[in-house]
């Protein structure tokens, strides 16, 4: 398996990965580890901003390089970003952008998955 | 060989031997043995002939083998191939069963699929969960219509060593059925000798064994006289079994690198013996890693599963410092788990999270340290992303 230069950056220093504490921290996970793919996101909106900003994502994830970069990009890049339930970028920019296989699409389905329930756990939304 | 990575990777393919790649080049030019070695009619093809005769009688001496039985090949699968259809094809009128096991390489699996297609049966006997096969199995599936067992020595992906002489003696009681071994990691690594281990066909491999790619060989008992039907036709070459110009490059190859492989080996087993024990000191001390292949295995492959981690992304992490396997076939969409480590009773999880690593000539303590490391590294990377 070959990886695009910015799919090897964000998988070689998996920035903003981890977990946030505390009772302002909201969380959302899509996949099994036992399937081979697990993304969760924890996120912390900017106090008192309206509409609500990001402060900070941190990620964990079990899955392929692929799976971990975009999580990576995803929260490196949330700061100041307006809290919403959907991708900044859809699926299919992700997968151009760091170059992954189209039969992978499932693996960024996943990302979305825990990013959307992260962003509705922190606007209040209920899960459909 | 600066800033390459560590080569561990040797069960892969080995580099050739510069002393095996000089004999090689001596045959290709105009000032070399170039001639056809089936040109009996002047000195350019005598001279060639005469090399790959020299070559022959070689890779004989190192299986314990007549050089009458050794036909050449361009590898161990399609020696495999021939001695599977080969066999099957010559002696189905005696019964149309064989028996394999499931941890056989894919050039034994897909022949014995094939056949099975056709309408032969196949009885694949599992190995134990140290990844041996017990003979007793194996004679248990044998019916009085089978035709033939194959059976690996080594097996590419965990390094066990099959008991083949207990399976020959059980084979031979039996009765009618071949005895087909692939041996395609063994020469260099273990002993093997085809003359006394009542084997009937026995596939072999050039470049594992620091000898070129596009060599191998099939050999074929005359003493249990053992018959063959073909797969290609056109010359006659090779007793008929093998068609087609031999290339007398490949086949002095080979010989030499057989040759240098059984020469002495006492002292590299115990060499590479030690640095596998190192390797897996090493790799133990990492925690969540499970040995594949606890049996008796040979001194060169080291298969490791790792609890917590992902398979694709511990061989993207350690691919820049180390040059290994993984336990998993890939394709740009899926990663199917090994079906040897399946066979094992390893989860996929674990099956797709193993690194075998295969230790050679030119491997050093240095190249263990370094392998250490970066594995270390990789897995508790991993484990720390996925919050493992």
């Amino acid at each position: 398996m070959s990886y695009n230069e910015l799919t090897r950056s964000y998988f070689s220093k998996a920035p903003c990965a981890g977990t946030l504490e505390g009772p302002d921290r909201f969380r959302g996970a899509a996949g099994d580890p036992a399937q081979g793919a697990w993304v969760q996101f924890d996120v912390r909106a900017v106090a008192g901003s309206t509409p609500a900003l990001i402060e900070a994502v941190r990620f964990q994830a079990f899955g392929c390089p692929h799976l971990i970069a975009v999580a990576g990009w995803l929260a490196e890049h949330a700061p100041r970003r307006p809290i919403e339930p959907r991708l900044p970028q859809s699926v299919s920019e992700l997968r151009e952008r760091f170059a992954v296989p189209v039969e992978k699409t499932g693996r960024l389905l996943i990302v979305e998955d825990a990013w959307i329930a992260a962003m509705r756990a922190a606007l209040g939304v209920p899960a459909p | 060989m600066t800033n390459r990575s560590v080569y561990l990777d040797y069960a892969a393919t080995t580099p050739v031997a510069p002393a095996v790649a000089a004999r090689m080049a001596e045959c290709l030019t105009l000032e070399g043995a170039f001639g056809n070695p089936g040109s009996a009619s002047h000195e350019y093809g005598e001279r060639a002939s005469e090399l790959v005769e020299r070559a022959r009688a070689q890779v004989a001496a190192a299986v314990g083998a007549e050089a009458a039985e050794i036909v050449w090949t361009s590898g161990a699968t399609e020696a495999n191939n021939l001695a599977i259809f080969g066999t099957a094809h010559h002696y189905r009128d005696a019964g149309r069963h064989i028996v394999t096991s499931r941890t056989e390489h894919k050039s034994v699996l897909d022949p014995c699929r094939e056949l099975e297609r056709q309408g032969w049966r196949v009885t694949r006997v599992a190995p134990d969960r140290d990844g041996i096969l017990d003979p007793g199995r194996v004679a248990a599936a044998l019916r009085p219509d089978t035709v033939l067992v194959s059976i690996m020595h080594v097996n590419n992906e965990i390094g066990t060593i099959h008991d083949i002489a207990a399976i020959a003696a059980l084979c031979a009681r039996a009765g009618t059925a071949r005895f087909h071994v692939d041996a395609a990691q063994s020469v260099g690594k273990c002993a093997v000798d085809f003359g006394s281990l009542g084997i009937d066909l026995l596939s072999l491999s050039a470049h594992k064994a620091y000898g070129p790619k596009g060599a191998g060989a099939l050999a074929v008992s005359r003493r249990r006289g053992v018959q063959l039907t073909p797969l290609q036709y056109g010359g006659g070459q090779e007793r008929t079994l093998r068609s087609g110009t031999v290339a007398t490059h490949q086949a002095v190859g080979m010989g030499a690198a057989f040759t240098l492989a059984s020469a002495d080996p006492g002292a590299e087993f115990e060499r590479i013996a030690g640095l596998k024990a190192r390797l897996w000191r090493g790799l133990a001390a990492i925690g969540g890693a499970t040995l594949n292949g606890a049996g008796v295995s040979v001194p060169h492959v080291l298969n490791v599963s790792f609890e917590g981690v992902e398979g694709e992304s511990l061989l993207a992490a350690v691919q820049p410092i180390i040059a290994v396997s993984t336990g998993s076939a890939c394709t740009s969409a899926t990663r199917e788990p090994s079906y040897v480590l399946r066979a094992l009773g390893r989860d996929d999880r674990l099956a797709e999270s193993s690194l075998r690593f295969s230790l050679g000539r030119f491997t050093s303590e240095s190249d263990i340290d370094t392998a250490v490391a970066a594995v270390s590294d990789a897995v508790r990377r991993l484990r720390a992303i996925a919050g493992a």
